[in-house]
C-alpha cells in the first residue's frame, strides 16, 4: 500500500470516516480528526509503515493531502 | 446525632442493562428468573494459564451498535454504559431532542474504569517502547469516562460524575443520584454502574489474592453464592443504569413509575483494605441508615438482592447481618451466578433487577445454589423464581476498602 492508501484505510477503519468524504483538499478537522485523533493517527501510521513522524508538524487544519505528503517524505523510495 | 428528614422517593422510570445474562433489561431479567445455569461464562484466551482463566462476558457487537467514530473514544466499560443508557432513556420515554439537558445528571460507578486499555497499552510500552503508546490512555481509562461518554452521547448537561468505591460503586452512584435529586440540583438522573474488567493483569492479581474461584473444570458452576461448596467470586462485565426522576417531574410528564428509590445509606468499615469487618458492623450501619432514610421497618422488607459474591467470608458475614437487622422473613437472593461479579457495575445491575422483582412480584433464584451452607441463617431463594407479595426491597453492596452501601426500593 502506498501512503495515501494507508492513510485512507486508517481514516475509514479506525476513525469511522466515510471514504467519499476524503479528498486531498479535505482539512482533517472536517473529518472529525481533532488534535487527539491526529496524534493517534500519527502513531498508527508510524507503526504500520515503520517510520518516524515525531518531528513533522501537523495540525487538524492540515489537509489529507498535506498529511500524505508528509508521510511520503518519510517513506524510503 | 442523627439528622432525620422526610423520606424522598425518587421515581424509577427507566432501566437499561447489558450483562452476561442478556443484552437489555428484558433479556437479563428473563435469564435471571427462568434459566438455572449461566450461559455467559467461559474460558478467555486473555486469561490462559491463570488459576482462574474464565469470566462472564456480555455478547454484543459494540461497533455495530455505536459505530467506529463514537466507539474509538471509549474503553469497553464506557461502551457498555452508553448502550445501557440509550436503553434506559428509551424505556423512560425521554426525548433527548426536547428535554432540558441542563437538568439531567449522570452518575456512574466503576471500580477499575478502562483497565483493559491500560493493560493493553502497558504491554505495548513494555514490548515496543514509549513511542508506540496511544495518546488516548487518560481519556479512555479514567473512571469518569463512562459518565462523560453517556453525557456526550445523550446531550446530558447537568452535573455528572463517577463514583469509585470498588464493588459498591454502582449502589453508591444510585444513592448519590438520589441525593442530587432530593437536593433539587437536577430533575432527572441517569445512574448505576459499568465495568469491563477484561485484563490479564487484573485477574492475575485477583488470583494471587486467592479471592476468585478456581473451578476451571466447570466455569458455569464456579460462582455459587451461599452454597457450601463456594470458593470465590467470578469476575464479569456489564452495565446497569436506572433513570431516576424527581417524583413531580415524572408525574408532570405522566411517565409510568416502575418503582421508587426511597432510602440510601452508606458507611465505611475503617477496618481493612480487602476483608470486610468480620462482624458485618459496617454493612449493618449502611443498611440501618438506608432503612431510617426511607422510614421503613424490618418487617416491611420482603426481599433482599444481596451482594452475595460467592466468597466464603462475604456470604456468611452478609447473611448473618441480614438476619440480625431484618430477621428471617425476607426472601434473599444473589443474582451473581447469572451475571458474574461485575464489580462497580454490580449495584446498578442488581438495583435494576430489584426494580423488576418489585414490579413482577417475583424473586429470582440464586443459581448454582445446590447445597445451602448450613451456617447461612436467612432464606435464600433457589432452584426456581418465587412469586411473593412485597412492597419494599433492599439492595446491599460491600466494596474493597470497606465501602458499604444499601438502597431501599419500594413499589
Amino acid at each position: 500500500m502506498n501512503a495515501a492508501e494507508v492513510v485512507n484505510a486508517l481514516l475509514v477503519q479506525r476513525f469511522g470516516v466515510a471514504l467519499a468524504d476524503v479528498t486531498d483538499e479535505t482539512p482533517l478537522r472536517t473529518l472529525r480528526i481533532d488534535s487527539l485523533a491526529l496524534e493517534e493517527l500519527r502513531v498508527l501510521i508510524e507503526d504500520q509503515l515503520d517510520i518516524d513522524l515525531e518531528e513533522v508538524p501537523l495540525t487538524p487544519r492540515d489537509t489529507v493531502g498535506r498529511l500524505v505528503a508528509a508521510v511520503n517524505g518519510m517513506v524510503p523510495a | 446525632m442523627t439528622a432525620r428528614r422526610q423520606p424522598f422517593s425518587a421515581a424509577v422510570t427507566g432501566l437499561g442493562m447489558v450483562t452476561a445474562a442478556g443484552v437489555g433489561a428484558k433479556a437479563t431479567w428473563h435469564a435471571v428468573t427462568q434459566e438455572t445455569s449461566p450461559g455467559g461464562v467461559a474460558h478467555q484466551e486473555e486469561l490462559a494459564d491463570l488459576p482462574c482463566d474464565f469470566m462472564y462476558t456480555a455478547d454484543l457487537d459494540t461497533t455495530e451498535l455505536l459505530g467506529v467514530a463514537t466507539q474509538r473514544l471509549m474503553d469497553r466499560f464506557s461502551q457498555l454504559a452508553v448502550v445501557a443508557a440509550r436503553e434506559a432513556i428509551a424505556d423512560a420515554g425521554l426525548d433527548t431532542d426536547t428535554w432540558d439537558g441542563s437538568r439531567v445528571a449522570v452518575v456512574i460507578g466503576s471500580a477499575h474504569g478502562g483497565v483493559t486499555f491500560y493493560d493493553q497499552q502497558h504491554v505495548a510500552m513494555a514490548a515496543r517502547g514509549a513511542r508506540r503508546v496511544s495518546p488516548k490512555l487518560a481519556p479512555l481509562t479514567v473512571v469518569n469516562s463512562a459518565a462523560s461518554s453517556v453525557c456526550m452521547d445523550l446531550g446530558a448537561r447537568g452535573p455528572s460524575l463517577a463514583v469509585a468505591t470498588a464493588c459498591s460503586s454502582g449502589t453508591v452512584a444510585l444513592g448519590t443520584a438520589h441525593q442530587l435529586l432530593r437536593a433539587g440540583v437536577c430533575d432527572i438522573a441517569i445512574a448505576g454502574g459499568a465495568e469491563s474488567p477484561i485484563s490479564r493483569l487484573l485477574i492475575a492479581s485477583a488470583c494471587q489474592m486467592k479471592a476468585v474461584s478456581t473451578r476451571r473444570e466447570n466455569p458455569a458452576a464456579a460462582c455459587r453464592p451461599f452454597d457450601a461448596g463456594r470458593d470465590g467470586f467470578v469476575v464479569g462485565e456489564g452495565a446497569g443504569l436506572l433513570v431516576l426522576e424527581r417524583p413531580e417531574h415524572a408525574a408532570a410528564r405522566r411517565a409510568p413509575v416502575r418503582a421508587h428509590v426511597r432510602g440510601y445509606g452508606a458507611s465505611s468499615d475503617a477496618y481493612a483494605a480487602v476483608a470486610p469487618d468480620p462482624d458485618g458492623n459496617g454493612i449493618e450501619r449502611a443498611l440501618r441508615s438506608a432503612m431510617a432514610d426511607a422510614g421503613v421497618q424490618a418487617g416491611d422488607i420482603g426481599h433482599v438482592n444481596a451482594h452475595g459474591t460467592s466468597t466464603v467470608v462475604n456470604d456468611l458475614i452478609e447473611a448473618t447481618m441480614l438476619q440480625r437487622v431484618i430477621g428471617d422473613h425476607a426472601l434473599v437472593t444473589s443474582t451473581k451466578a447469572m451475571t458474574g461479579h461485575t464489580l462497580g457495575a454490580a449495584g446498578g445491575i442488581e438495583a435494576a433487577l430489584t426494580v423488576l422483582a418489585l414490579e413482577e412480584q417475583l424473586v429470582p433464584p440464586t443459581a448454582n445454589l445446590e447445597v445451602p451452607d448450613p451456617q447461612i441463617p436467612v432464606e435464600i431463594v433457589r432452584q426456581e423464581a418465587r412469586p411473593a407479595a412485597f412492597d419494599c426491597a433492599v439492595k446491599t453492596s460491600l466494596g474493597f476498602g470497606g465501602h458499604n452501601a444499601a438502597l431501599v426500593l419500594t413499589r
